[in-house]
Parts: C-alpha cells; sequence; structure tokens
C-alpha cells in the first residue's frame, strides 16, 4: 500500500505541511497580540479570523486531493470515509450538548469540532482500509 | 459485478500489482473490482478492456 | 423537474421514518423537560441527558441508509456532493465562531446547534448542486 507513489498524495502532504505551519504561524501572532493588546471590537473579530483561514486553508488543501485522486475506488473510500466522520462527530455535539444543557458539563470549545472530525475520519478510513485489503 | 478479470489477469501471469500498475490505480481497487466489491466506473471499464485488447461485456457480465 | 422522482419505494419509506424518528426526538424532548423538573443526580442524570441524543443519531442513520440503499447514481452524486460541502461549510463556521469565542469575546454558541446549522447547509448545498445538475 504505498502511497507515497501517488502524486496527488504526495502533493497533498506538502499542502498539508504548509497549511499547518500557516495555522500554528497565525495562531501564535493571534494569541500573541491578544495577550499583549487586549483588542477589542472589529479588530478582535479579525484577529479570530487569522488561525481559522488556517483551518480553512487545511480543509482547502483535502479538497483539492480529493480532486486530483484519480484512483476512482480510493477516492470514494476516503469520502466515505468523510461522511462516517460527520455522522460520529455530530453524534458527539449532539450528545456533549444536551449534557451541557443538563448536567452542566463543561462548555464544548468549537474549535474541537474540527480536530475531532479529523480523528474520526481518520479512524473510519482506517476501518475501511481494513475491510478493503 | 461478476467478471473475468482473475482469468484475464492469468493468461498474461499478471499479479493484482501488475495490472494495477498498468491501469495507474492501487492495488485494492484492482482486487475490490475483481472480487465483485466495487463496479469501476465507465472510463476505468473502458480503460480494462483496452488493455485486455477486448469488450467491456467480455470482461463483466451483469448475471447473478 | 425530473430529478424530483426519487428513486423507489424504498425512498419514500426511508423519508416517512425520517419523519417519524423526527417525531420521536421532539416527543422524547417533550418527557425528558418533564422528568427534569424533579431533577435526577450522578450516573442517572447523565444517562438520562444522553437520551434525547439517541432519536437525533437515529435521524442521521436512517440519512446514512437512504445513501446507501439509493440506486440512482445522479441522485447519489448529487446527495454526496451537497453533504461534502455542508461539511466543509459547517467545519468553517464552527471552527471561526470558536476562535471569535477564544478571542473576540463573541457569545457561547451550543454543541447542540451544529447539527442544525450543518442541516441548514446541506439544504443550501443540495439545491445549489441540483442546480449544478439542471
Amino acid at each position: 500500500m504505498n502511497c507515497m507513489n501517488n502524486p496527488a498524495v504526495r502533493r497533498y502532504l506538502w499542502r498539508f505541511l504548509a497549511t499547518m505551519l500557516l495555522y500554528i504561524a497565525f495562531l501564535v501572532l493571534a494569541v500573541w497580540i491578544f495577550v499583549h493588546y487586549h483588542p477589542a471590537g472589529p479588530l478582535a473579530w479579525l484577529l479570530a479570523f487569522l488561525p481559522a483561514l488556517g483551518i480553512i486553508a487545511q480543509i482547502a488543501a483535502f479538497g483539492m486531493y480529493l480532486s486530483e485522486e484519480k484512483d476512482e475506488f480510493m477516492r470514494n473510500l476516503q469520502i466515505q470515509a468523510l461522511l462516517w466522520g460527520i455522522g460520529a462527530t455530530l453524534s458527539v455535539t449532539v450528545t456533549w450538548g444536551f449534557l451541557e444543557s443538563f448536567v452542566h458539563l463543561r462548555h464544548m470549545d468549537l474549535i474541537l469540532v474540527y480536530p475531532l472530525y479529523c480523528v474520526l475520519s481518520g479512524l473510519a478510513l482506517g476501518i475501511q482500509q481494513m475491510r478493503y485489503r | 459485478m461478476n467478471n473475468r478479470l482473475r482469468v484475464l489477469r492469468a493468461e498474461r501471469a499478471w499479479s493484482q500489482a501488475d495490472l494495477a500498475e498498468r491501469l495507474e490505480v492501487s492495488r485494492q481497487s484492482v482486487n475490490a473490482i475483481e472480487t465483485g466489491k466495487y463496479d469501476p466506473s465507465l472510463p476505468l471499464a473502458f480503460r480494462l478492456a483496452r488493455l485486455f485488447d477486448t469488450t467491456i461485456e467480455a470482461i463483466f457480465t451483469d448475471e447473478k | 423537474m425530473e430529478r424530483k422522482i426519487k428513486d423507489s419505494a424504498l425512498s419514500r419509506y426511508k423519508k416517512r421514518m425520517f419523519i417519524l424518528v423526527v417525531v420521536l426526538a421532539l416527543l422524547s424532548q417533550l418527557v425528558f423537560w418533564e422528568f427534569i423538573r424533579h431533577h435526577p443526580t450522578g450516573v442517572l442524570a447523565y444517562l438520562l441527558a444522553v437520551l434525547p441524543a439517541l432519536p437525533f443519531i437515529g435521524i442521521m442513520a436512517t440519512y446514512a441508509l437512504y445513501i446507501a440503499e439509493l440506486r440512482d447514481e445522479l441522485v447519489r452524486t448529487v446527495v454526496k456532493t451537497s453533504l461534502l460541502w455542508s461539511i466543509v461549510a459547517t467545519l468553517s463556521a464552527t471552527t471561526l465562531w470558536g476562535f471569535l469565542e477564544l478571542l473576540a469575546n463573541a457569545p457561547h454558541l451550543q454543541p447542540l446547534l451544529v447539527l442544525p446549522i450543518f442541516g441548514i447547509f446541506l439544504g443550501i448545498a443540495t439545491a445549489l448542486v441540483n442546480r449544478r445538475y439542471e
């Protein structure tokens, strides 16, 4: 299962690295400005956009991979994993939401949704790979 | 979908990996198509047929 | 519009089941609200709190079954494309709002709202994708 032979995968890995670095850089910058200057109002909103942009770029990188993947079977496997991922993630948010409302579980940080989704989709992909070995 | 891919492969002494390389897909894809777990798209079916120098109907049958 | 004619009786059945499950979800909410007036605690409270989540998970499962049993390739393509775009929109929106909460003091968004937000995006995406295939 040598994924590195696949040019679409290689390109994605580079893009993932780049967008991840971008995200970290933006995050560090935003937090630093927030801590030192305590901006408010529209400036604060602009600040919050920065790391979010990094994440959106990461999502876009994966979208590009999906459209560039020539192997239709692998693309289908990935899409299936993505769909299972959203089902699982939404189940978690709904459950956490009810726990928050009724037993006052701590607030779910919304920024957790994306990493949670990545983990669950990754798991789903792993299971799919095993089924179709 | 039922198919004769295994037979056609054997005639040329190609492994699944060999066929995958020629088709520019992964070995898993070839395995999934061969075992009927995945039906290829029309373009991919045509590429298979060209590769084996035959028609799509000669490879795939939709009989149960 | 040809595409309004869905696959088969099977998908009609799924739609009915979908409606049933939605009704069940609303019903169980009411039941739960009643219960909460008696203030249960401990493990029982946690279990009760999770109960209303189950119909919602059921709704998603019903939708998943619908996709799995779809025969019409075009409808399946439209559904999958719409879902993917909804995922992109929802993930982007929640991440953005998450950072707004942390850095710009935005009001806290209930995680319960993520599912309906996803649903709204799905509706919009489906309409747009359908238009593309007209």
